[in-house]
């Protein structure tokens, strides 16, 4: 609701002094109706009750109310009420503000939640690739020493197994010979007849 | 006339036996007791909830006459408020008046030709001031006619448009005074009918009476806005569609 408009037309105390000068007047004019207004005597016996006088008299009255009622009352009220709505409209807009506020800072949480999430996400998957390369790097590192190992044990096994075979070939030369003296009954020479055992065993040796 | 307090019959017996005098005591009386109410609804216009009952009633007609100026006359309206609330208070005041006393100013057809003259005078000055000088008594004209038709018709149109201009004051002075002079005139007499057995008839009108008191300040100030508006309608049309100027100046 807005402002009264101002009213227009005359000046408030213009309309005043009109106002009391028609109110005095005409009731002077009523007082004295019968030599200035001769004819209402005529109206009365038709049945009609017009006094001029009383007529001016209350346009008087109304240009000096019109004015009076407005400030004293119709004004101050409408202040009032204009001030009413002003304040329930400033207090609707600070509601409406907060709650914009409030709706852009739930919007701020939810995308920093969302980036929080997506970030703790990336760190996760960040993590887990690590560990992954970790395992990764640490099973090669496990293989090659496995590998190394069972290398190693191989190359031992290998020499332990020719210092057994050379073990054994010695033996079977030994016990060879021993067998082929005790069959022959006699002794031969031991050097001569232990290379000649070798090269037969290397000719009779199977690969293993 | 009668009331509540004149059931008896010698009682001011009518409104035209009161003098000049007596007239101004009552417009007194009724301002008396309008200026009262204003001052006691005033108090509570503290604060951003009026609580007197005043206030929240003068508000409410505020409220009231507000809308009925914005929604007849147009959003320029706001600008009749105070001389239709005023009107309205005066109007009303005088009728509750009339309730209770011998007499009121709204009984008296002088005090309402006042009333009429200020609003149709005040109408006319609006719409000369809306539509100039040339444009307002153009309206009494009714339609712009060609040729013959111009010097036979509109000369009519226009003499009968004044003349009724000139009864809307007759129209709203006698319809507010028959109303609130008839009423009283109908309690006085049923009063009478039943004075020799003690019975005041007439005050069983008062709920009619009551009913009366509010509905003749309506009427007069609807018609005055309504008036309003026939004058000075032209503004909110004027940036839209052409207002036709042959149209006539009331309905």
């Amino acid at each position: 609701m807005s402002n009264q408009e101002k009213s227009s037309g005359l000046p408030y105390p213009v309309k005043l002094v009109v106002g009391a000068v028609l109110m005095f007047g005409g009731f002077w004019l009523s007082q004295n109706a019968e030599q200035y207004l001769p004819f209402q005597h005529g109206l009365a016996e038709k049945g009609i009750p017009l006094d001029l006088g009383i007529t001016i008299a209350v346009i008087g009255v109304f240009l000096i109310l019109f004015p009076v009622i407005n400030s004293f009352y119709l004004k101050p009220l409408a202040d009032a009420i204009n001030e009413r709505t002003h304040a329930l409209e400033s207090t609707f807009g600070e509601a409406e503000s907060l709650r914009a506020e409030m709706t852009k800072m739930k919007s701020d949480y939810e995308q920093r939640l969302v980036a929080t999430e997506a970030e703790a996400r990336a760190q996760i998957q960040a993590q887990i690739k690590e560990a992954q390369d970790l395992r990764q790097s640490l099973m090669a590192d496990a293989n090659a020493k496995a590998d190394e190992l069972v290398k190693r044990a191989q190359q031992e096994i290998e020499a332990e197994k020719q210092r057994v075979l050379g073990e054994l070939r010695s033996s079977v030369v030994t016990l060879t010979l021993q067998a082929s003296e005790k069959i022959l009954g006699e002794n031969m020479d031991s050097d001569k007849n232990r290379r000649l055992v070798t090269e037969f065993i290397d000719k009779v040796e199977v690969p293993s | 006339m009668g009331g509540l307090l004149s059931t008896q019959t010698n009682v001011l017996a009518s409104a035209e036996a009161v003098s000049s005098l007596g007239t101004a005591i009552y417009v007194g009386l009724v301002l008396i007791l309008l200026f009262a109410v204003l001052a006691m609804a005033k108090k509570g216009l503290n604060g951003r909830v009026f609580k007197n009952p005043w206030t929240q009633a003068t508000e409410q007609l505020y409220l009231f006459i507000e809308n009925m100026c914005v929604g007849i006359i147009g959003s320029h309206g706001r600008k009749y408020i105070p001389m239709i609330a005023t009107f309205w208070l005066v109007i009303f005041v005088a009728n509750v008046v009339a309730l209770f006393m011998g007499f009121s100013p709204t009984a008296s057809l002088s005090f309402n030709l006042g009333m009429a003259l200020i609003s149709i005078g005040y109408v006319q000055f609006e719409g000369m001031k809306a539509n100039g000088m040339f444009g307002h008594f153009s309206h009494f004209a009714g339609p712009k006619l060609g040729g013959l038709m111009a010097l036979l018709i509109t000369p009519v149109i226009f003499v009968i448009e004044i003349v009724s201009e000139i009864i809307k004051n007759a129209s709203l002075s006698l319809r507010l005074y028959g109303n609130i002079f008839g009423g009283g005139k109908a309690v006085h007499s049923m009063n009478e009918l039943g004075h020799s057995i003690y019975v005041p008839f007439g005050e069983f009108l008062m709920p009619i009476k009551l009913l009366t008191v509010v509905v003749q300040a309506l009427i007069f100030c609807l018609l005055t806005c309504v008036y309003l508006s026939l004058v000075t309608g032209h503004h909110d049309e004027e940036h839209g569609e052409d207002h036709g100027h042959g149209a006539p100046a009331h309905a």
